[in-house]
Parts: structure tokens; C-alpha cells; sequence
């Protein structure tokens, strides 16, 4: 069966064996891979025309006559649609072609009118030029520029590339520039041609919708994002961040402060158990959001509510976990104590809090992960602020390219604090399984030197125990 | 079955020499009495009554063993001697003193593993004198002593985590004798152990206990390592719980492994059989089910 056959890499273990680890080299190809095949599935999308692109991206476009929603370059038209589009306006050239061969060629309007939307079929072609760099973002509303690009475009001089204008818009060009020329090489605006000129017609490309942009214009999007200095009341995206991870990390602080030893408490002791379960456990079931404007009302504005609101939706579960962690310390070691004669005190103090560290620790990691799913609710309430308020503005303008480096570097915060945190899980107690695996890791081994080195460097110089010492500082 | 030649012998029949050391053993003042024991759990189907009338006295230096057939509340004893579960009537005495909760008067060495996982092997060692508020070099040096005894020189900087199951075992042994208890409890200790280690772990809980002025309450199911390790055994019997009958060990001491198949040791071990076991005519219970292979193999 081709699904158990040995792997090549040396290897006799099977691919697919149940719930058995696989060697260090596959076990990290497949973690690279688990990153890279997200990847690799959105550029595909982005960047392969056939895989989806439902929209044509304008890089031209016309006004139509008697309809009220105007698009322009950077637009995005559904591919069905589009078609529509253009033979709207060719139909509206036509019948511009139409009217001129007829004895009454302005068919009615007047001459200012017509020189109005002359000049403004002139200018539908401003954005091919600032794509093709001819002119910048300031000089799209720059006649005199603009009507030169159309003469130079029309006698061959010059010819745009990227994009390059369709063989269509080309000899309309040139059918404009034939009318144009008539009246003025260059462009005088008060010997500005009075005869209607066609319009050119809708030309773009096919593209993902907006809220799918490429990597490579996310990834520009987001260096511009990032590196932009703070203007006025505006901060820096670094300043958002550390306003983020203050919000976060404060709730957070706060209901592990408090939290932790109530759930101990809990944990050790029925009374107390028994006392704060049951409403602690009603109490979680209340969607921490649903406080906000209460919380807004209470604490007003700033980052107080906001803070509050990640207390109130992790405090609750974290009491809660942590009496459940305390409990699942096992009874026995709790009986050894005893009787070893440790009192009541020195049960949590050496016996509780030391055998539920490792646990606990798991359990405030997790906790961080829910603390930071609260942080978007958070931000919103109050005066809205942080990584949020960016997302929140960009979003309304469909920037979405700018959206997402945000919404990656939120990910990239939390799952990079984790994989920390989960790291110094084995430094910190060395005597768990994972502890042992942790000094094994040659990565770590180089990490745990600066720890190690500190530790033995202090302890030659401190006293070896503290409590004996202390008692008598007059010796230091 | 036991040959017939040994079923002459009696359990009760002492050479001079094992009774002259019961003579003495009873002249030694008592360290623990219990004396009228007696406990019932609540349940939903009525109160159960776990141990009943439980009256017996260990003298000092005396190694003695519980031993039971399963459900007959030896852990329950055990664990209200360490103070762990209150008695619903009669009382204990140590040192004629009544107890009440857990002391480090009393330690206690229990079946599943109780070592701290985040404190080394001499950490462990130290944790009850620290708990009475002792610190400092004493401390440490004694802690040093107790896992030389135990033979764990070496790894008296290691975690629990890497040492094996005997070792882990011998180590709450030394942590439960860092207190200098009047009394080692132990319940069943050594039922996680493999065969060999456990016999490895009797011979040293027979050398420390030699070496020492300590008195062992030790509870265990094995019938070999009741007769192989006590002066007298209690054994209990189940529902409820009660003294059938305390059996002197009539194997002289020091005990060898070798002694497991003299006359007198069968004789004791046959005796707690017919104890525990009284329905069992010599282990013959059979199952209920049909022959379900083809006849004529050569199996019997």
C-alpha cells in the first residue's frame, strides 16, 4: 500500500504510522511546509489569472451617459458586467459619430458644455500615464501635460507600455487627436475644441476582488504601514502595538493577579470552591462584549474599559481553570506533606503552588491567547485605539492591503509570545518531561548557557541559603 | 497445595530461640495502640462499615505486617494511624498519647510515587525537617546520611523524574526517616515494583530496620513478603473489617531469601491462606465454561 511505504530518508519508519512521532528532519519539513502551503495557496491565487479573478481592475475608464455610479481607474467591474460597460460607451461613441455627420453636429448643446467633457475624455487617460510614469499623482488634472501625452501618443512618438492601451483606444486616440489638431498643436484653453471628441474605452485587467489582495502588494502595503513616522494625533504602527500590548497585557496582568490565588484557594479548599464556583461559572457564560458600554460608563474613556473588558473575559475562565489545575495536583503528595508534618501554609506555599507551577504556567499561556481574542472588542469601545482603530479606518476605505500586515502582525505577536513562552516552559522546570526534552534541544542548550552562567555566577557569590543568612545580615 | 511432609509442621510451634525474641519483644514498651478501632463510611445504599473492634499493639523495633484479603479496610487502618482519615470510634495511642490529624511523628511511605517532582533527591530528603523550621548545613548533612543509607550517593541532585521506580521508593523511605518518626507506615510500597526489585527493596527495608531504632506498621497483599518481612502479622478480615487473627512469624531472623522455603515459612504462609482464602480448597476453583478445544491434546 503506497500509504505505509518506508519513507526514503533513510528512514524504515512509515509515513502514515498511528500516533507515532516522526524523525526530527520530516517532523520539520512538515512544520515549514504547514507555513509555506498557506502561502503558497494565496499566491497562487493572486498571481495565476485562471485560478479565479472574478473582477476586471480598471486601468481606464469612461463616464456613461445617464447613470450615476461612476467608476474609475483602480475600480474593480465583475467580469460580467464589463462587457456591459464598453459597449455602453461604445455605444455612446457611435452615436456621438452619428450625430456629427447630421446637419446639427452639437446636437443641441452648447459649445461650453462640449468643450467641459472634451476636456474631462482628455483626462479619463491620466491614469495610463501616471502608470506608465509619464506624469505623478499631482498632474492628473494638468491639460496642458495630458494634451501632449495625446499628441505624442498619436503620432507614434511616444507609446505607453505598461499597461500598453488596447489598438482600439489607440486609433480613438488618433481619431481624437485628428480633431484636435485642427484647432491646436498644443493646448490652449481659451482655443480649446468645441466639436465632440469620443471616448475611450474601458480597459483593465483581471484581478481577485479587493478584499484579496497579493502577497507582494500586502507586503508592500505593510512596510509602508509600518515604517510610516506618527503625524499629529496619528501614531506610528509601533505605537499602536505597544498600545495594544499594554490593553492586553494589563487585563491579562490583572486577572492573573487576582485570579490565580482565588483559583488555588479553589482548588485546595471545598469551602472556597464552593463559594465561588458556581457563580463564577454562571458569571463566564455573560459575553465579556455585552459589558462594554457598561464598562464605558463605569470607567470612561481611555484605555481603563478597555482594559477592563479583557479582565472581565479572562478573569472568570481563569479562576476556573486554575482551581481545576490546583485539583488535579495529586492527593497523595498533598498526604505526604502531611505527613512530613507540613502545616496548612506550608501545604500551598511548598506543596500546592510549587506542584501546580508547570501547569499553571500552561494554563496563563492559553489564557493570554484568550486575553488577546478580546483585544479587538476592547479597542472598539471607548475612544476607539491601537492595531484596531488602523484596521477599523483602513477597512472602511477598502484598503484592505494595508488591513492585512496588521491583522498578520497581531497573529505573529500572540503566536510568537506562545512559542516563547512555551520554550522557557522546559528552562523554567527543568524537572518535567518536557524539561528534560528541553535540555536535550541543542538550540536550547545554547539558550540555557546565559541562564546557567548567571545562576552559578550568582550563586558563588550569594550565600548558599538564604534563609540561614538572612537572619543575621550583619555578616554581609 | 503444600507437600503432605510440611503440613506436620504447625505455624504455632517456635524454636526456643524465635520464642525467646517474642518474650522479649513483648517486654519492650508499646509505641502504638489501637484499641477498639472502628470506621463507617456514609453511602447511598447506607453506611458501610469498613474496620470494626480493630485492637492490637505494636511493641517498639517491632516489624509488623497487615495483611488482608481485598476490601477487608487495611488502607483504611493504615491511613487513620497517619492521621489522614478520622476514626468514627475508639482511639490510637502514641506513646500513649491519643493522635489526632498528621504528624511527622508518623511517616508514611505510600504505594504510588509521592516524591516532589520539582524538588531534587536531597531536597525531598530535607522537606520535613524544613517544614518543623529547621534549615542550615545540619540539615543538609543529615539529608546526605539518610540517602547514603538508602544508597543514592549519587543522585542526590537528581530530579524524581530520572530515577526508577525501587529508587524513587527508597528514597521516600529516607525522606519519611529524615523526620525520625516513631513509627514508619507503610502502605503497600513496594505493590508498584517489579518482582525482582521488590525482593531487592524487602532486603533493604530489613537491613535499615536492623540498623535503626525504628518500628515498621507495614501493609501489603503478598503472603511471601507479610512472612518474609514481620515479627507478627495482623490479619484482617473483610466486611467488616476486623482482627481475625495476629500470627507470630516462628522464621528466625536475620531473614535470607533462602528461609522462603523452610517448613515453618510454608506453615505461616499456609495459615494466611486458609485465612484469607477460606472457601479455597486448595486452589480449585474452577471456571464455569466448557472444554472448547478438540480432546486427546497433550495439554494435561
Amino acid at each position: 500500500m503506497a500509504f505505509f511505504r518506508r519513507g526514503k530518508d533513510g528512514g524504515r519508519e512509515p509515513w502514515f504510522a498511528v500516533r507515532r512521532d516522526l524523525s526530527t528532519k520530516r517532523a520539520s519539513i512538515l512544520s515549514l511546509a504547514s507555513f509555506a502551503l498557506p502561502l503558497a495557496i494565496w499566491a497562487g491565487v493572486s498571481y495565476l489569472p485562471f485560478v479565479w479573478h472574478p473582477d476586471i481592475r480598471l486601468e481606464l475608464s469612461a463616464d456613461r451617459e445617464d447613470v450615476t455610479t461612476v467608476y474609475i481607474a483602480g475600480d474593480r467591474v465583475s467580469k460580467e458586467f464589463f462587457p456591459t460597460f464598453t459597449d455602453a460607451v461604445r455605444k455612446q461613441n457611435a452615436s456621438v459619430e452619428d450625430q456629427l455627420k447630421t446637419d446639427a453636429p452639437l446636437g443641441g448643446a452648447t459649445e461650453s458644455s462640449i468643450r467641459r467633457s472634451n476636456k474631462k475624455i482628455l483626462r479619463h487617460l491620466a491614469p495610463v500615464l501616471i502608470a506608465n510614469k509619464r506624469i505623478d499623482e499631482s498632474q492628473t488634472k494638468d491639460d496642458e501635460i495630458i494634451y501632449q501625452a495625446w499628441k505624442d501618443i498619436a503620432r507614434g512618438t511616444w507609446r505607453p507600455d505598461s499597461p500598453a492601451l488596447t489598438e482600439e483606444n489607440l486609433s480613438i486616440i488618433q481619431r481624437n487627436w485628428r480633431a484636435m489638431e485642427t484647432v491646436s498643436d498644443t493646448y490652449d484653453s481659451d482655443n480649446f475644441i468645441s466639436v465632440p471628441l469620443i471616448s475611450l474605452i474601458p480597459q483593465g485587467k483581471s484581478a481577485n476582488p479587493d478584499y484579496l489582495p497579493s502577497p507582494d502588494q500586502v507586503a508592500k502595503s505593510g512596510i509602508k504601514v509600518f515604517t510610516a513616522p506618527a503625524e499629529g494625533d496619528r501614531p506610528s504602527m509601533m505605537q499602536r502595538v505597544g498600545h495594544s500590548i499594554r490593553i492586553v497585557f494589563g487585563g491579562f496582568l490583572l486577572a492573573a493577579i487576582i485570579g490565580v490565588p482565588i483559583g488555588v484557594l479553589c482548588g485546595t479548599y471545598s469551602v472556597f470552591s464552593k463559594l465561588v464556583e458556581p457563580f463564577t461559572d454562571f458569571f463566564r457564560y455573560m459575553p465579556a462584549p455585552t459589558f462594554s458600554t457598561l464598562l464605558v460608563a463605569i470607567f470612561l474613556a481611555n484605555d481603563a474599559p478597555k482594559i477592563a473588558l479583557v479582565f472581565v473575559g479572562t478573569f472568570f475562565q481563569l479562576v476556573l481553570v486554575v482551581s481545576n489545575t490546583t485539583r488535579r495536583l495529586e492527593l497523595p503528595l498533598l498526604e505526604a506533606a502531611q505527613t512530613l508534618g507540613a502545616n496548612q501554609w506550608q501545604l500551598i506555599t511548598k506543596v500546592v503552588i510549587p506542584g501546580i507551577l508547570p501547569n499553571l504556567y500552561n494554563d496563563l499561556r492559553i489564557l493570554l491567547g484568550w486575553a488577546w481574542t478580546w483585544l479587538v472588542i476592547a479597542e472598539l469601545i471607548g475612544v476607539k485605539s491601537g492595531l484596531t482603530e488602523f484596521i477599523e479606518t483602513q477597512g472602511r476605505f477598502r484598503n484592505f492591503d494595508m488591513v492585512y500586515p496588521v491583522i498578520i502582525l497581531i497573529g505573529l505577536i500572540g503566536f510568537f509570545t506562545d512559542q516563547i513562552l512555551a520554550l522557557l516552559r522546559g528552562i523554567i522546570f527543568p524537572y518535567t518531561e518536557e524539561g528534560a526534552a528541553a535540555s536535550a534541544n541543542p538550540f536550547i542548550k545554547a539558550l540555557l548557557f546565559v541562564p546557567r552562567w548567571f545562576k552559578d555566577a550568582v550563586d558563588q557569590r550569594l550565600p548558599h541559603d538564604f534563609s540561614e543568612k538572612s537572619s543575621t545580615p550583619s555578616q554581609a | 497445595m503444600i507437600p503432605p511432609s510440611l503440613e506436620t509442621i504447625d505455624y504455632r510451634e517456635q524454636s526456643p530461640e524465635v520464642k525467646d525474641r517474642f518474650n522479649r519483644l513483648k517486654e519492650r514498651p508499646v509505641v502504638l495502640s489501637v484499641e477498639n478501632l472502628g470506621k463507617t463510611f456514609p453511602t447511598t445504599d447506607g453506611t458501610v462499615t469498613a474496620l470494626k473492634g480493630v485492637d492490637f499493639e505494636v511493641f517498639r523495633r517491632e516489624f509488623m505486617c497487615v495483611i488482608g484479603p481485598s476490601g477487608c479496610g487495611k488502607s483504611t487502618l493504615i491511613r487513620i494511624l497517619a492521621g489522614l482519615e478520622t476514626e468514627s470510634s475508639g482511639q490510637v495511642l502514641l506513646d500513649g498519647n491519643p493522635v489526632a490529624g498528621p504528624g511527622p511523628d508518623r511517616g508514611m511511605v505510600f504505594q504510588s510515587y509521592t516524591l516532589f517532582p520539582w524538588l531534587t533527591v536531597k531536597q525531598n530528603v530535607m522537606f520535613g525537617p524544613k517544614m518543623a523550621g529547621r534549615s542550615g548545613a545540619s540539615v543538609e548533612g543529615e539529608a546526605r546520611q539518610w540517602i547514603d543509607m538508602v544508597g543514592l550517593s549519587q543522585f542526590e541532585n537528581s530530579f524524581p523524574h530520572q530515577l526508577s521506580g525501587g529508587m524513587k521508593q527508597r528514597v521516600a523511605i529516607a525522606r519519611a526517616l529524615a523526620n525520625q518518626p516513631r513509627i514508619l507506615l507503610m502502605d503497600e510500597p513496594f505493590g508498584a515494583l517489579d518482582a525482582q526489585t521488590r525482593a531487592q527493596m524487602q532486603n533493604y527495608l530489613l537491613q535499615i530496620w536492623r540498623n535503626l531504632d525504628i518500628t515498621i506498621l507495614f501493609i501489603t497483599h503478598d503472603l511471601d513478603e507479610a512472612v518474609f518481612l514481620a515479627d507478627r502479622i495482623l490479619v484482617l478480615k473483610a466486611n467488616p473489617g476486623e482482627v481475625d487473627e495476629i500470627i507470630e512469624v516462628p522464621v528466625p531472623r536475620p531473614r535470607r531469601l533462602d528461609q522462603t522455603i523452610t517448613p515453618e515459612f510454608i506453615a505461616t504462609k499456609h495459615r494466611i491462606n486458609q485465612l484469607i482464602h477460606p472457601d479455597d480448597e486448595g486452589g480449585n476453583d474452577t471456571l464455569p465454561f466448557a472444554r472448547m478445544t478438540a480432546e486427546g491434546d497433550d495439554v494435561e
